[in-house]
């Protein structure tokens, strides 16, 4: 059957690129998905509405794990719009489209906004340069108590104390020009170079990496002395600044 | 128009009541309009502090909804002209606290009085929001001890994020209070020292009340210290605090030391 | 405090007990039925079947003692009404 085309106007196809988040999931995956929950858990909302490409390139994996995977990560409102380096054959009917030839970005691009939760909305810090590449937050005031700081996309700067019961978690360093009372956790998505400075430490609880030391465990002559913290392999190392 | 005051803490049991009474009154002895509000819906006390409590018949509620007028519901002070109540209700849930209905007897109450002075109740929940959201000045009332500065410190990040002023990106004016402040236990160490407490919540201190027995008498009589016995020492330390409020730079000393805070500061002696 | 203050000063705490007993007593009493509430209301009924009322001139008062509450209402009744009733 043909038809009669009546109309002279033709369809408009156009290129156009996007930004997406990309995520590597590694094996075994259940591990992964314990680590993202984790990542999520401290940065709620991180992927709602973001376009994402699941990048399977060396992922020994076959089409039913695919299948499970992309379903683990719908459950956790994480949709997935494309597919990059997978092998045709793992690839089926009704899974994303196969994405080839994406560019990396500077991270930047990719977070516009950054993601500084704090839990009732308490105080709204000034947003970071845009245009930096590595990015850095700075706060002017204290941190109080309740509050929750999380800027996985640089170092956290705070102009005055972290109270009791406050929170600081940056993807870079943590500095602190007043006194740190509770937790500060640096280098959270992964960054072992990342330290902790503060000018008094009373903290309840530092972690670089995801290792992390109660006020217990430091050693007492650092109380209320000006620290800063580092990782060396699996343990923290904290001494006194001049 | 006057000006909206919060008197919070987060903590209970700090002094709120009593520190709202006693301001109240001290600001009412200098021939200013006052009006201390209870915004303690179900568990009402300030009337009981100021003396008023056979005297309500209306309150909070009754005018957010619309049951009686204002005018109705305050309650002059018997001693002091210019002092006047507005109790919450006892027996009424506390949701009855709509956010356009407290926004609306603010309002009103700020072109009638020259303060309007909300005693929150403890906690963080809708009653301390409610009281702080239209606070132009927070008085933060804080004792000497460790949980009460830590929800001190939490409650001031609330009034940076959840009143009128703080979403408008106004700075929110906020004071500490220090209150119950034991002379002799400081000496022996025992108290958080007051540069402490400053040190921690970095707002301005507006007075220090010393632990008296004084303020215990004044509620059992029902009338708000500065009242009661104008020239205790509790009784003092708020009307300087109430000066302060009123714009009035006064030096602070700590009760117990001879010296001002400033002179201890300064490191300089009397002479 | 010095030795005559506590002569000066008499003791507050029976004062405090007097105050919560009158007010507990009421309070409980309260509970169920505030009569004087229902008195308020059923006497600016009443009142105001006969003449418009308005409600910023009516003053209501109430003072609670031991034994007895005192229910002050305070109407203010427009001149007109008055020669009206007459």
């Amino acid at each position: 059957m043909t038809k009669v085309l009546t109309d002279a106007r033709s369809i408009r196809i156009k290129g156009r690129s996007f930004l997406a988040v990309v995520l590597s999931p590694d094996l075994p995956v259940d591990e992964w998905l314990t680590r993202l929950d984790d990542l999520a858990s401290r940065s709620a909302g991180f992927f709602l509405g973001r376009p994402v490409v699941l990048d399977v390139t060396d992922l020994e994996i076959n089409r039913t794990q695919l299948m499970e995977l992309i379903g683990e990560l719908s459950n956790r409102n994480v949709s997935i719009m494309g597919i990059e380096g997978a092998r045709p054959s793992i690839l089926g009917p009704g899974m994303p489209p196969a994405l080839k030839g994406g560019r990396p970005v500077s991270d930047e691009a990719v977070a516009k906004e950054p993601i500084i939760e704090l839990r009732n909305s308490d105080v709204k810090p000034a947003a970071p340069e845009a245009r930096a590449v590595l990015q850095s937050l700075v706060i002017r005031e204290p941190v109080r108590s309740g509050q929750s700081v999380i800027f996985p996309e640089g170092d956290v700067t705070v102009i005055g104390s972290v109270a009791s019961g406050a929170e600081i978690i940056a993807g870079g360093s943590v500095h602190i020009y007043g006194a740190l009372r509770g937790r500060a956790m640096a280098g959270s998505i992964g960054n072992t170079a990342a330290r902790i400075f503060c000018r008094k430490l009373e903290a309840e609880l530092v972690a670089i990496d995801g290792i992390y030391k109660m006020a217990e465990d430091m050693a007492p002559g650092l109380r209320g002395q000006p620290v800063q913290c580092w990782l060396e392999g699996e343990a923290i190392m904290a001494e006194t600044l001049i | 128009m006057g000006k909206v005051i919060v008197v919070t803490s987060g903590k209970g049991g700090v002094g709120k009541t009593t520190s709202t009474a006693a301001l109240g009154a001290a600001l009412a002895q200098r021939n200013e309009r006052v009006v201390v509000v209870d915004f303690d819906v179900g568990l009402r006390n300030l009337d009981l502090v100021m003396g008023a409590e056979r005297r309500v018949v209306y309150d909070l509620i009754n005018v957010i909804q619309g049951e009686a007028k204002l005018s109705q519901a305050l309650i002059r002070d018997k001693r002091l002209e210019t002092l006047f109540l507005l109790p919450a209700s006892q027996t009424r849930d506390k949701n009855n606290l709509t956010a356009e209905g407290v926004e609306r007897v603010i309002t009103e109450l700020k072109r009638v009085f020259d303060w309007v002075i909300c005693d929150s109740p403890a906690g963080i929940e809708s009653g301390a929001t409610h009281a702080m959201r239209h606070a132009d000045v927070a008085v933060v009332v804080t004792n000497p001890e460790v949980s009460s500065v830590r929800d001190s410190d939490r409650i001031i990040g609330l009034l940076d994020a959840k009143t009128v002023k703080a979403e408008r990106g106004e700075r929110m004016e906020k004071h500490l209070l220090l209150t119950r402040y034991d002379a002799s236990r400081a000496e022996r160490g025992d108290m958080l020292k007051v540069d402490d407490v400053l040190e921690i919540l970095s707002i301005p201190l507006l007075g220090i009340i010393p632990e008296s027995m004084d303020v215990l008498r004044a509620s059992n009589l029902g009338s708000p210290v500065t009242l009661a016995d104008a020239r205790s020492a509790p009784a003092m330390a708020y009307f300087d605090a109430a000066r302060r409020l009123a714009g009035e730079a006064l030096p602070i000393t700590i009760p117990g030391e001879k010296r001002g805070i400033f002179d201890k500061i300064f490191g300089r002696k009397a002479a | 405090m010095s030795i005559f203050g506590l002569f000066r000063k008499q003791q507050s705490a029976p004062m405090a007990r007097e105050r919560l007993q009158v007010l507990l007593a009421h309070e409980r009493a309260s509970a169920s039925t505030d009569l004087v509430a229902v008195l308020r209301e059923e006497i600016l009924a009443v009142i105001a079947r006969h003449v418009e009322i308005d409600s910023d001139k009516v003053h209501i008062k109430i003072d609670r003692d031991e034994n007895v509450s005192i229910l002050e209402i305070d109407v203010e009744i427009p001149l007109a009404a008055t020669a009206q009733a007459a």
